[in-house]
């Protein structure tokens, strides 16, 4: 417990004090800004059809799906990767820590953060309250996605940072792990047979966030994100234990 | 308090250290001299858990270090050869960082990081950022940081490197000092400190001890008697099998015959100086000069561990060493 605790405070710190969070923090303003600006607008347009705006700001335009592949990259590379360029993992891993202690610690960090970019959103949530009605509902089970989604792809990067001692080069595996797990759903319009459709529209990430941006809380996405994140998560603590004198 | 048995470790086809046995009992000073790329940080590796051994075993205070690493670990202090510290935090957070790792409970960390910092002298720089020190200041933050939970055995990889003269004084009491409470395992390539500070001393050379005993021990077995130097006025040729019938003298090596200089080998328990100075006198010779050389740990140290290009690695007296 000490060891996740000591790790989760001390990486906390890391990014409000690294000049790279800031830079996330504000190109997530200003990206989700103008995605929000852009679908009420759009919405306002009287041709368009009456649609609720959270709805489609949750995971229904790329913008979104834009944001949490290159962000979740560049919150994680640094967690593990650091430690071993810089040496500091040979005081972390001669205390009485495990690896799984570690890499949950770092990982927690990343969500905390992560879930702390996002918090912004009810704000937007707010105007809209304010100038009409929101329902509440759709908004907290989009939020719970971007959660899930969230728990995912951070463990996916926090996997790649432990395999190099190279931010850059953990940043870019990661993007490229999440850019094949993002997109493998994306193939269920190409599936043929009927077993890999289902399959496939299982992994389908976006038909995940459409559900839960309407609304729509099913389990079977949840156990996804969370059997993904504790997978990967299993990984990065067996990667740094074979990695961490490298 | 340490023990280690056998402990091997190859990178690749490189066997970096080769059967490394050896204990440090508890209350004692240990020293590890070695040239760079001896193998001296990859043994401490191996000691402190960091480093999984290709071969062999560690125990600290009775316990296998591989079977509960966590547990184990958490009596063991560290200082790694390079200090590595997270730049953007203040000394103070990172002592508290540390104690946290530590499992050290809230309420006792904070006397124990006052102590430590004033331990280690580091009272003025608590609230600095680590970015902006000295590589001295970091050094002993570094160690401040592994006394926090007051380790039972307590490795340290080069501990004064870096510091200055005044500094390297006080690191150096404060080592004495720690060793009421912990066991010292301690690496260096500053020969003085061992002699100063290490009850017992390992000589490692190629990934193996070639040498282990108190310094004085190392001194006499391996230089035996200290050789005599003397330089005599306008030597003629017979000078040197005159010096070799002195009583008392083993063996007479000419280091310079156009300057006169001898090297004298006295015989084991035997002081030829005085039988030497009349023998001289008596042929009417002028003696110039006659120095006693006092071997050192530095004569042993670049005995044992330099060695011709190409020539085998000479053969270590391990029966001897290993009592």
């Amino acid at each position: 417990m000490n060891g996740i605790l000591a790790n989760l405070l001390r990486e906390l710190r890391a990014y409000f004090f690294s000049p790279l969070a800031y830079v996330v923090m504000t190109l997530m303003l200003l990206v989700n800004g103008y995605v929000f600006v852009l679908i009420v607008s759009f919405l306002n347009d009287p041709r368009v059809q009456v649609g609720a705006p959270l709805e489609l700001f949750f995971g229904q335009t790329i913008f979104f799906w834009a944001v949490v592949l290159l962000f979740a990259p560049a919150l994680t590379m640094r967690l593990v990767s650091e430690e071993r360029r810089s040496g500091t993992i040979e005081v972390l891993m001669t205390a009485p820590v495990s690896e799984a202690q570690v890499v949950v610690g770092k990982y927690l960090a990343a969500f905390c953060f992560y879930l702390f970019l996002w918090s912004p959103t009810f704000l937007y949530a707010g105007i809209l309250d304010y100038y009409g009605d929101v329902a509440w509902g759709p908004v907290l089970s989009g939020f719970l996605g971007v959660m899930g989604v969230g728990a995912l792809f951070l463990a996916v990067g926090t996997f790649a940072s432990v395999l190099t001692r190279n931010q850059l080069v953990a940043a870019i595996l990661a993007f490229v792990l999440l850019t094949l797990l993002f997109s493998v759903g994306l193939l269920e319009s190409l599936a043929s047979g009927e077993a890999a459709r289902e399959t496939l529209d299982y992994l389908n990430l976006w038909r995940h966030m459409d559900d839960f941006g309407k609304g729509i809380v099913d389990t079977r996405h949840l156990v996804y994100y969370l059997s993904g994140a504790v997978f990967f998560l299993f990984l990065a603590t067996r990667a740094l234990a074979v990695n961490k004198w490298r | 308090m340490i023990e280690a048995e056998r402990l091997t470790r190859s990178f690749g086809d490189l066997v970096a250290v080769d059967g490394v046995s050896f204990s440090v009992g508890e209350g004692e000073i240990v020293g590890m001299l070695g040239p760079n790329g001896a193998g001296k940080t990859t043994t401490i590796r191996m000691v402190t858990g960091f480093l999984p051994p290709s071969g062999g075993r560690v125990r600290i205070g009775g316990s296998d270090l591989f079977s509960d690493p966590v547990k184990v670990r958490r009596h063991v202090g560290y200082l790694p050869e390079n200090v590595a510290l997270y730049p953007e935090m203040r000394v103070s957070e990172y002592l508290a960082y540390r104690a946290r790792l530590e499992g050290i409970p809230s309420g006792d960390a904070k006397r124990r990081i006052g102590r430590a910092v004033e331990r280690c002298l580091l009272t003025e720089v608590a609230t600095q950022i680590i970015g902006t020190l000295s590589k001295g200041y970091r050094q002993r933050v570094g160690l401040a940081a592994a006394i926090l939970h007051r380790p039972k055995a307590l490795v340290l990889d080069e501990p004064t490197v870096g510091l200055d003269p005044a500094q390297i004084i006080k690191i150096r009491e404060l080592i004495r000092e720690l060793s009421s409470e912990s066991t010292l395992l301690l690496s260096t390539h500053i020969l003085p400190e061992v002699e100063l500070l290490c009850g017992r001393v390992m000589i490692i050379d190629r990934g193996r001890i070639v040498a282990e005993g108190t310094p004085e021990s190392l001194r006499e077995g391996w230089l035996g008697s200290a050789g005599i130097e003397l330089v005599v006025k306008d030597a003629p040729e017979e000078a040197a099998p005159l010096l070799s019938s002195v009583p008392g003298v083993a063996a007479v090596r000419p280091d310079s015959v156009e300057a006169g200089r001898y090297h004298v080998e006295a015989a084991p328990g035997a002081d030829p100086r005085e039988e030497i100075f009349l023998a001289v006198r008596d042929r009417g010779w002028v003696l110039l000069e006659m120095v006693q050389a006092r071997a050192s740990l530095e004569d042993v140290f670049v005995r044992l561990t330099t060695r011709e290009p190409g020539a085998p690695p000479e053969a270590a007296p391990r029966e001897e060493v290993a009592s």
